[in-house]
Formats: structure tokens, sequence, C-alpha cells
């Protein structure tokens, strides 16, 4: 990954060749071992081929506060996006993050911050807020620009996918075992919609609950 | 000042917790005016709670059971004063009504504060706060009307995902409006009134996304108000007695203050109906000992509380 991104020229090549190369389509279906859909489940493709350089300024996404939740829960993005954090509760939020790929901390606050944050480094980057602790979002930073998010049915379509062999993912937030292990290796063809299927297991998310307990006088 | 005010022991602590109150419904009143950018807020409490022994009596005659149905309502304002630290302020109205002594019904009606801090980011961050509340309870007996007062400290730790551990200590006090005339020469009749310190910890256990299952075990050094059929022997350990007919059809039954160590054991299992509701039972037992050994009071405590946050 780290040599392809030391290619410029290469991506500037593989990036004209793909605005020109015919598109494939992958629908995948992501379920648990009950066999119920899971929501929120991000996929991931990876083309043999490479990974194009990203055109132009890079585009700024957005993760919201609204009625102390973060929204969306889990928002994929691809790697170098800008991201903002609009706060449109009327109290104030103190966002943080101690995952690796993204380490910050935006304290107190209203309304929106003057400046986005960048996202640099694939990863998952788990949020919180430091006044509502039951807050918990999740930024999936893609290193690649095909990716999509499951949603209610558990579904997720991804066009524009370069055609010929791709490695596809799934990552969970819940999910128990590396996303590495969902690793699919998959021949898409022009035209050719490919259909795959993914049963992982997950775990609850416990931590704080919001829902209050009578006797404690905690802030939610 | 109310006839045959207590002077002793209890005054200071109760002068402290009265100036405290002050300053809480002051600091309420003043933060109104500021609040502009806090975060409204409301909790709710209703449901059903048995007490098998109402009256803390040690004789089996003596002990009397009834069912409350309990309510109450907080709402106020939190205000976060720095990245750390949060402010609350409420107004508190809670009530309870017995099935069948109707003495005990009561509304009460006052202010809570609470300061907490947390010791770095996250929810697994150390916290500590500081509470005080103040109610001023109406009884349908009248004698027991009275203001009811509680301060406390508190510590936390979220340990895990699944545990979380606090410990409290806390002090509280029941300084009742007015005191019956006469009584025993020499003996107070300020029955109603009392007062001790608390010291609590508890672990909670997140069983699953919705349930959470804690216990809490506390220790209490205090004086507490027990009911008995007429007995000249309970003036021998008591320090304040009163007539009560709140339990009695038929007899007159003595209201009286002992000083005891009390030991309370309570497990409760909560489960979210959503972000903001919960279903709660609660199960209390709470045994307090005399000083002078006189007897210990047990009592089983069986609690159903629907809980609702805003």
């Amino acid at each position: 990954m780290r040599a392809i991104l030391g290619m410029p020229m290469v991506f500037t090549t593989l990036l004209a060749a793909a605005a020109a190369a015919p598109a494939a389509t992958l629908v995948a279906k992501v379920i648990g071992k009950d066999g119920k859909a899971i929501q929120n489940a991000v996929v991931v493709v990876v083309p043999d081929a490479g990974i194009p350089h990203r055109a132009g300024p890079p585009a700024i996404e957005l993760v919201d506060q609204v009625d102390k939740e973060f929204t969306p829960y889990v928002k994929p993005i691809r790697v170098g996006s800008l991201v903002a954090f609009p706060n449109k509760d009327n109290v104030q939020h103190h966002v943080y993050s101690f995952s690796p790929a993204k380490s910050f901390e935006l304290p107190l606050y209203k309304g929106t911050p003057a400046q986005p944050l960048r996202f640099d480094k694939p990863g998952v980057v788990r949020l919180g807020c430091n006044i509502h602790d039951w807050m918990i979002g999740y930024i999936y930073v893609s290193e690649t620009p095909w990716f999509g998010k499951t949603d209610k049915a558990g579904r997720a379509q991804i066009d524009k996918l370069p055609v010929g062999r791709n490695h596809v993912r799934v990552w969970h937030p819940w999910m128990i075992g590396p996303e590495e292990a969902t690793v699919r290796i998959v021949d898409l063809a022009e035209a050719q919609p490919v259909s795959l299927q993914w049963q992982i297991e997950l775990k609850p998310e416990l931590g704080s609950r919001r829902a209050p307990m009578p006797g404690d006088a905690g802030y939610r | 000042m109310r006839p045959d005010a207590v002077i002793g022991p209890l005054s200071t602590s109760t002068l402290f917790v009265r100036i405290a109150s002050i300053v809480v419904l002051g600091s309420l009143l003043l933060w109104r005016s500021v609040a502009t950018c806090a975060d409204w807020g409301l909790d709710a409490t209703t449901g059903l709670t048995w007490n098998d022994n109402l009256t803390n009596a040690f004789e089996a005659g003596d002990r009397k059971p009834d069912t409350a149905v309990t309510a109450s309502v907080a709402a106020g304002i939190h205000q976060q004063l720095s990245t750390s630290t949060g402010l609350g302020l409420s107004l508190v109205v809670d009530g309870t009504r017995y099935f069948r002594y109707e003495g005990l019904d009561n509304l009460g009606v006052g202010a809570r504060a609470q300061l907490r801090t947390k010791f770095g980011l996250g929810p697994e961050a150390p916290w500590a706060a500081f509470a005080a509340r103040a109610l001023h309870r109406d009884y349908h007996d009248d004698l027991r009307d009275g203001w009811d007062y509680n301060a406390s400290i508190s510590v936390g730790k979220q340990l895990s995902d699944r545990w979380s551990v606090r410990g409290s200590l806390g002090y509280d006090a029941y300084v009742a409006d007015r005191v019956s005339p006469g009584g025993v020469p020499g003996l107070s009749t300020a029955a109603y009134d009392i007062d001790g310190w608390t010291l609590g910890a508890q672990a909670a256990f997140r069983m699953t996304e919705a349930d959470l299952l804690s216990g809490t075990l506390s220790w209490r050094d205090g004086s507490v108000t027990a009911v008995t059929h007429p007995d000249l022997e309970v003036l021998e350990y008591s320090d304040a007695a009163v007539i009560d007919g709140t339990f009695s059809d038929s007899i007159r039954t003595i209201a009286y203050r002992v000083a005891a160590a009390t030991r309370t054991a309570s497990l409760t299992w909560s489960h979210a109906l959503g972000r903001s509701t919960s279903v709660n039972l609660n199960y209390t037992y709470r045994s307090s000992r005399t000083d002078q050994g006189s007897g210990t009071y047990v009592s089983n405590i069986v609690s159903v509380i629907l809980g609702y946050s805003y």
C-alpha cells in the first residue's frame, strides 16, 4: 500500500485507465450467525490492478451529533478525507478518539468546529463524547474509494468498480475476529453484477448505558 | 424556633446541611438567569414499593407491612463548567401513597445539586461527585412533616465494558417541623428527628446491552425512628419518644428515636426499554442494630420502578 502511494505517476496512469475502463457492480449482503441482516457493516473492495490517486481536493464528510448520538453511527470514508463534526444539539459535546488511525480531541463546543479534521491513515476510528459517555460512533477510513455500508436489509451495492480481480472484505464495529478473515477474492466483469454474502459473528457493544437507573443521579 | 427543639449533637451537622441547602436553592435561582446554554433535562420515576417492616420494629406484633405507590420528578439543568466538570441543578418533587397506612403518605418538594468531575477522557476515566438534596416532606400525619436533607460525595470508575464500581460517603438528616409538647420529663419528643452517616459501595455488571445488575452494600451510623406499642422499656435506650397514631387502629403506639448501626444490602436488576426508559426491580435487606443492644430491626423491601429520563 505504502509502495503504491509513493508512485503518483503510476496512479495517474491508473486513474486515466480506470476512467476509461468498463465498470462492474458488486452487491454484498451481510448476515449474522442467526441469519438476520446486519446493518452498518462496511464492505471494502481492493482491486488487484491498484488504487488510483485521489483527483482534486478531498470532500468534506460529516459526522453529526443529534439527540446526543453520533449520526451516522458508522461512517466509511476514503483515506485523506476531511471530516467535520457539526453539533446539532443545543448542548455542548466533547468529541474525542484514542484510535491509532486518528487520535484527536475537540473540546467542549456547540455548532460546527471551524476546521474539519483530516483522516490520513487507513483504519478504524472509534469516536466518543466525554460529556455523554454512551455516545459512540465509528469512522472507517478505507484505503480505496470503493466501499459501501450495509442498510437495514444487510445489503450494500458498490458500483463503478474496476473490472478484474478484486479483494473484498467486511468490517463491523461489533464483529468478532479481524476483518482480514473475511477477505474474498472475486473476478468482476462489466454488466454482470456479482452478489456475495458474508456471515459474521457479533458481540454486543456494552460500556455506558444511556437508559436511566433510579437513584443514579448521573447525567444523561 | 419550634418548641422543644432538640439541641445536641444533631444540631451542628443539621445546621450545616441547612446552610448548604440554602446555597443550593440560591444557586438554582441564580443559575436560571445564565443557563441559556445549559442542557435541560427531566428524570421521572413511578412504581410500587413493598416494605415488610415500616415501623422498624423488632417484635413481630409491632411489624407493619404495606405497599406504596411512589412517583418522583426531577427537572433541571446540566451545565459543563469545564471539559471535565459539570454541574446539575434540579427541582425535585416526589410522592408516596400507601395502600393502608395513609398517615405515611407524603409529598416532598425541594432541590438537588450535583457537581461531577472526571479525571481524564473516556468512559473509563475515574470520576468524583458531590451531591446535595433538600426536600420538605408534607405527611398526611402532620407530626411527621419536616425537612429531608442529604449530602454525599461519591467516587467511581468503569473498570471494563461490563464492570463499574463506586463508593460513597453520605450524611442525611431529617428535621421535623414541629415537636409535640409534653411527654416524659427529660425526654425529647423529637422522635422523627434523625441523622446519620452512610458509607456505601456498589458494583454494577452489564449483562447485556439492555440489562444491568448492581449490588450495593452500605453501613450507616446514626439515629433511626421506630414505632412500637406503649412500652416503658424503650425509654431506657431512647432519647426521644412521642405518641404516634400512624399505625394504630385502636390503641396508641409510640414512635421513638434510637442510635443504631444500619447495614443495608440491595440488588437491582435494571432493564432498558429504550434510550430513555428502564424498568427496575430491587430487593433491599436492611438491618438496624441499636447501640444499646436492645434489638435489631430488620426490613425487607421490594420495589418495581419505571424510570424515564429526557
